[in-house]
């Protein structure tokens, strides 16, 4: 057996132990608290749920409504954080004019803003999408400025001196070096975009993880059921942020 | 007439305290205990990677429970003059109460503010706290006993109790439906059948409003599939019905139309009445706490009930309490006037003109139970005793 097959298996057992540890304190406080399932149902209950939700069709079209405004929300908000990243990182005047109000946006709660952007692009997927991108594009763009921003000052003056285009040294020297510090930011923008897929759901929708959450615990009292859309969307963020992980190892290796 | 709240004797009061003390104690251990879990799951994902005498007795069997009369104007509302001498022995310590009212502080609340500020509650033995919460919220905490009463829709307590929430309704504040369907009188909408291709404006699928639509809808033989849903989400559903955006929208009785025709706009309102039963908001106390705090929830169930009674005489003394207790709502006095007159004709249906504010029409709730199983709203049976108990309204069973 290789040493690379050990450290893999021991990540995958040490993954399964934390799960592990974490369902039996959570079983644990519900046994010992006395709590009936509208406060904190059990583990089995959530699972059982769960299952019953993906078996009965409850779930599915919840999933691929949420999936779809976090995979647009994602692209839009992760494309336009590396243009406007790279812009911020190579043009002081954009920079100046620009940054302000990139820190304040950021420090505007989406939740608070998220019914006026419903109102203005409507309830459709076209808000949803709006929204996640805002919560998306601020860390792909601050980590997609501060990548362009470490390429080695002296590989771009060696470039320059070989008559290297503007196209070469961008795409020999700045993305490969800002690489690493680019997907890091998509890392976090990827998680986000769940977020931000839920908060649009809950300013307006009719479908989608978030108002199933909303249904569960405000129409229906089904909190395993609420737990069980916790789980989706918590597994809908696992997946998504392994798979930039994958796309990270596969273009910059392992960090 | 008499009044007769009954102040709770000196040493229960005490239990009660001592009780309650415990299950705070209690309470903090568990949140603290679930507060380190949480920190520690983060930290492990980061890493990876009164009674009164009753005005009427019929009913009791059956469908209707008869509530407090009327209270006379020169009856007291500190402790009260009651046939039972040992409780005119006032409690040596008050029993704490925590109520939640709605989500934001309104004029639909005056009789509780001008309970507080006239000090009926607390001549009544009790020390009231108010809190502001929304209604799944409110029903989870009473639930929880975090919050010992609260107002919640008739419609969301049925889905909760199926789910084993333990709570119970134990007094109508709404006996008309407050859930309504508003159109401008010019849209031409008169009945339900005229809704059919309408666009409807509505907050969202879900909810009192959303049932009371579907069952309004039912009444014509139509579906939500038969008008064009519009959804507010943000609550603006007046503003677009008002400017022609929409042709009707679900609403509160005592809100959008009383604003759509304060905007000079005459409205047509649809009610659910009559059509079908739906239980309106009314006031709920979770199972421990009724255990535990029983005489002092029915004597707050008899002074709030007083204190509607008097709104509904005075209305001006109710939107004086509500001003003084929101200030914020000075600056439409004229709205808020309008907005509390409509409020109190929305506390009196016919089981409520009958037998006096609070009173709960069984037979109403056993349709309701029917209509919402209908619409898989109850997933599991549940029986209007469950619900509802009537033994904390005053004369109660």
């Amino acid at each position: 057996m290789t040493q690379d097959r050990l450290v893999t298996r021991s990540s995958v057992l040490t993954v399964i132990g934390a799960l592990v540890v974490f369902l039996l304190i959570w079983r644990a406080i519900v046994f010992i608290g006395g709590y009936p399932p509208f406060i904190l149902p059990t583990p089995e209950a959530v699972f059982g749920r769960f299952l019953k939700a993906i078996g009965d069709g409850t779930i599915w079209p919840h999933f691929i409504t949420t999936l779809q405004e976090v995979a647009f929300g994602f692209a839009v908000g992760a494309g336009a954080g590396v243009a406007i990243g790279y812009l911020l990182a190579r043009s002081a005047l954009v920079e100046r004019l620009a940054s302000p109000y990139l820190v304040a946006a950021q420090a505007v709660p989406i939740l608070a803003i998220a019914p006026l952007l419903a109102l203005w692009f409507g309830p459709g997927l076209l808000g949803k999408v709006v929204i996640c991108s805002l919560i998306v594009f601020f860390p792909v763009a601050i980590s997609t400025m501060v990548g362009i921003r470490s390429v080695d000052p002296r590989l771009l003056e060696l470039g320059r001196s070989l008559r290297a285009t503007r196209r070469q040294v961008l795409t020999t020297l700045e993305v490969p070096a800002a690489l690493p510090s680019i997907l890091g930011g998509m890392r976090v923008g990827v998680t986000l975009a769940v977020v931000g897929a839920v908060v649009g759901e809950w300013a307006g929708a009719d479908r989608g993880l978030g108002v199933l959450i909303n249904l569960a615990r405000g129409s229906l009292f089904d909190i395993p059921l609420m737990f069980a859309a916790l789980l989706t969307l918590a597994l809908m963020g696992i997946v998504l942020y392994l798979a930039v992980v994958l796309v990270e190892r596969r273009l910059v290796g392992v960090r | 007439m008499i009044p007769a709240i009954h102040p709770r004797p000196s040493h229960r009061s005490l239990e009660v305290l001592v009780s309650s003390s415990r299950s705070h104690s209690r309470s903090r251990s568990r949140f603290a205990a679930l507060g380190l879990t949480f920190a520690f799951l983060v930290s492990a994902c980061g890493s990876g990677s009164a009674t009164q005498a009753p005005a009427a007795s019929a009913g009791c069997g059956g469908a209707v429970v008869p509530a407090s009369p009327v209270a006379s104007p020169a009856c007291s509302f500190g402790y009260p003059a009651t046939t039972d001498n040992a409780s005119h022995e006032p409690s040596l310590a008050p029993t704490a109460l925590t109520v939640g009212l709605g989500y934001i502080p309104s004029v639909q609340f005056a009789p509780f503010y001008l309970a507080q500020q006239q000090g009926w509650y607390k001549d009544a033995g009790l020390t009231v706290t108010f809190q502001n919460k929304i209604d799944p919220d409110l029903i989870a905490l009473v639930g929880a006993g975090s919050i010992d009463v609260g107002i919640a829709d008739g419609t969301s307590v049925i889905p909760a109790v199926s789910q084993a929430i333990p709570i119970q309704y134990i007094a109508t504040l709404y006996g008309q439906f407050p859930n309504v369907v508003f159109a401008k009188a010019s849209s031409g909408i008169k009945t339900a059948a005229d809704l059919k291709g309408k666009k409807i404006g509505t907050p969202g699928r879900y909810g009192s409003g959303w049932i009371m639509l579907q069952a309004l809808l039912g009444s014509a033989g139509l579906t939500t599939n038969d008008v064009q849903i519009v959804e507010y989400p943000d609550y603006t559903q007046r503003i677009a019905v008002a400017q022609g955006v929409v042709d009707a929208a679900t609403g509160f009785s005592n809100n959008e139309p009383v604003q759509l025709e304060l905007g000079g706009d005459p409205a047509t309102v649809l009610h659910i009445d009559g059509i079908t039963a739906l239980p309106g908001p009314g006031l709920i106390a979770g199972k421990a706490a009724i255990e535990t705090k029983h005489d002092a929830i029915a004597a707050f169930v008899a002074v709030t009930l007083r204190a509607m009674d008097e709104v509904k005489a005075n209305p001006k003394a109710g939107l004086d309490a509500a001003i003084a207790a929101v200030p914020e709502l000075a600056s439409d006095r004229a709205g808020q006037a309008a907005v509390l007159t409509a409020t109190i004709d929305s506390w009196t249906g016919p089981v409520q003109k009958e037998f006096g504010l609070g009173a709960i029409d069984s037979n109403g709730w056993v349709d309701s139970i029917a209509y919402m199983t209908t619409l898989g709203l109850v997933p599991n049976p549940v029986t209007v005793d469950r619900l509802v108990r009537t033994d904390l309204l005053p004369g109660g069973d």
